[in-house]
């Protein structure tokens, strides 16, 4: 059977936050790790990469996007550069944007927008005129009408109009809005929905309209939901959804054993119990409208040690057969999950330098990896 | 909760080094039933797994007859070390007691069969299919008769049919 590749090839940031001149080389890996200590950049490439899903989620005001702040310490000689490149069904995607603060702005503008599709422009921007490139635009561009005005303090990416299917920029834009970065706040985390999403929010407060989404699209994602969850608190029985109100909704989970059964409303489930349910539709979501991507900020936070290894061993084999997850993390035992092909050191001598990036089977490593982190041998 | 369910057989691995834990990691990555399966901490040398293996795991062992138990060290040309290792475990677990590794140095596995975790999920894989493609390498071949005995007992409880 063909593996479907949906991965990141690489991502490239400049002048935004600590990356500066930052390339991520991921190609080829169905899941990766970021480590470094604090402070070092990891959460930051996720905020990178949240950027850009904002945008393919429809966010096309610049000043909604970045601030001037987050200019790498106030720099506004050189342009804020976001650049992804990823693989989506054996065609390679690229997107660049890089935006400029002028003097006497009070936002950043675009400079430069632009996406192919298999080496060719899918459309390129200047910065306030967008031309499309490819067909039937092109032929409308015989016409004079290729090309269209736009605000230079607004995004292109969500604006162009898309044809259904199999169009270069709703293929792109699905997969990126769709892309599952997570950076989980399990205490607002409430279960209730009003609405369906297969779109999560990065703190993951919209569980109950994520399973509402998953459970429309593919009801059999239950079974694959059921199947970990089992694993992991074998005393659970069932998660129900029952409406609460008009066009609402509240997650309830129930559990039995000898003594009976007991319905816990999810809200009241521990911090871990959430992230381990956050797991499950992680699992059901890549197999029912994926191949995703899912970059998980932590995911070992709120685990009990001894589940650290399993939670990561079972995410890293499912995006092994399409997809690709990418993690960060200070834990030993989810450390130690991890290979020196897949494993990426982060790390700049202090708050005026960028960060860097280095993988570490580049790096010589005296005696092990989690005792060499713990000293700090890793980062001189 | 364990880190795995004792009421049904699973397997510890002691690996020696970051090297043979990225081994047993690709293995891992390739077994139907990931909870019954637990890679521990590195020992720091192979004389270290023995040390751990006695003053760690052997009483648990005695404890849990679900267990069974992976030694997975470097025998730097010293294949006497099979030999060193067994005495150490106590007769009443030998049956549930496997001592692998590479014949010399895992640098040079890397360099023979690729990354550590690759090689890992060639040896998995060979372990499910009932074939030696990995497991016949010059460095590894030496394993055949323990590599024969951990089909026969672990098979089952990692690759459930």
């Amino acid at each position: 059977m063909d593996i479907i590749l949906i991965v990141i090839r690489r991502l490239y940031v400049h002048n935004f936050r600590c990356l500066e001149n930052f390339e991520l080389d991921v190609a080829g890996l169905s899941s990766a790790l970021l480590i470094g200590n604090n402070g070092m950049g990891k959460t930051t490439v996720g905020v990178a990469l949240e950027v850009l899903q904002k945008i393919a989620r429809g966010t096309n005001r610049v000043g909604e996007l970045v601030k001037p702040k987050d200019l790498a310490r106030g720099r506004t000689d050189v342009p804020m550069r976001f650049e992804i490149e990823v693989e989506l069904d054996r065609t390679n995607y690229k997107y660049v944007l890089a935006l400029e603060f002028p003097q006497n702005f009070k936002e950043l503008r675009v400079l430069e927008e632009k996406l192919e599709a298999g080496g060719n422009a899918v459309y390129t921007r200047e910065p306030a005129r967008v031309q499309l490139e490819i067909e039937p635009y092109t032929l409308a561009r015989l016409a004079g009408q290729g090309s269209f005005p736009i605000d230079w303090h607004l995004v292109a990416l969500p604006i162009i109009q898309q044809r259904p299917a199999n169009d270069p920029i709703f293929v792109f834009k699905q997969w990126l809005a769709r892309m599952l970065i997570l950076r989980p706040m399990p205490s607002l985390i409430s279960g209730d929905s009003k609405d369906e999403t297969l779109e999560p929010s990065i703190q993951v407060t919209d569980f109950g309209a994520w399973f509402s989404g998953l459970l429309a699209l593919a009801p059999s994602a239950y079974a694959e939901i059921d199947s970990y969850l089992k694993q992991v608190m074998p005393d659970l029985t069932d998660i129900k959804n029952p409406e609460v109100g008009k066009d609402a909704r509240s997650l309830v989970v129930q559990f039995a054993g000898n003594q009976g059964s007991l319905n816990i409303a999810f809200e009241d489930l521990s911090d871990g119990e959430k992230c381990y349910m956050i797991c499950g539709l992680v699992l059901a979501a890549n197999r029912a409208y994926g191949p995703l991507c899912c970059f998980w900020d932590e995911p070992d936070n709120y685990l009990a040690p001894s589940e650290v290894a399993h939670f990561v061993l079972a995410l890293r084999k499912a995006f092994q057969s399409g997809g690709q997850f990418i993690a960060t993390s200070h834990n030993p035992e989810a450390i130690r999950r991890f290979s020196d092909e897949n494993t990426f050191l982060l790390h700049r001598s202090s708050h005026l330098e960028p960060t860097r990036v280095r993988p570490l089977n580049e790096i010589p490593i005296k005696g092990d990896l989690v005792s060499a982190l713990v000293r700090g041998d890793l980062e001189r | 909760m364990r880190v795995v369910n004792e009421d049904r057989p699973h397997l510890f691995v002691l690996p020696e080094d970051d090297a043979n834990s990225r081994l047993a990691n690709g293995f891992w990555l390739e077994v139907g039933s990931l909870r019954q399966m637990y890679v521990c901490p590195v020992a720091g040398g192979w004389n270290a797994v023995l040390n751990h293996f006695e003053s760690d795991q052997i009483a648990d062992m005695y404890r849990c007859s679900n267990r069974f138990m992976v030694l997975l060290i470097d025998f730097d040309n010293h294949l006497d070390r099979i030999d060193i290792a067994r005495d150490r475990v106590p007769l009443r677990l030998r049956d549930r007691v496997f001592i692998l590794g590479s014949l010399t140095e895992p640098e040079e596995l890397r360099r023979a069969l690729g990354p550590y975790e690759t090689t890992g999920k060639k040896l998995a894989g060979d372990c499910r299919d009932g074939t030696d493609t990995a497991w016949n390498h010059p460095l590894l071949q030496h394993n055949a008769a323990e590599v024969a005995r951990l089909r026969e007992h672990v098979r089952p409880i990692l690759f459930p049919p």
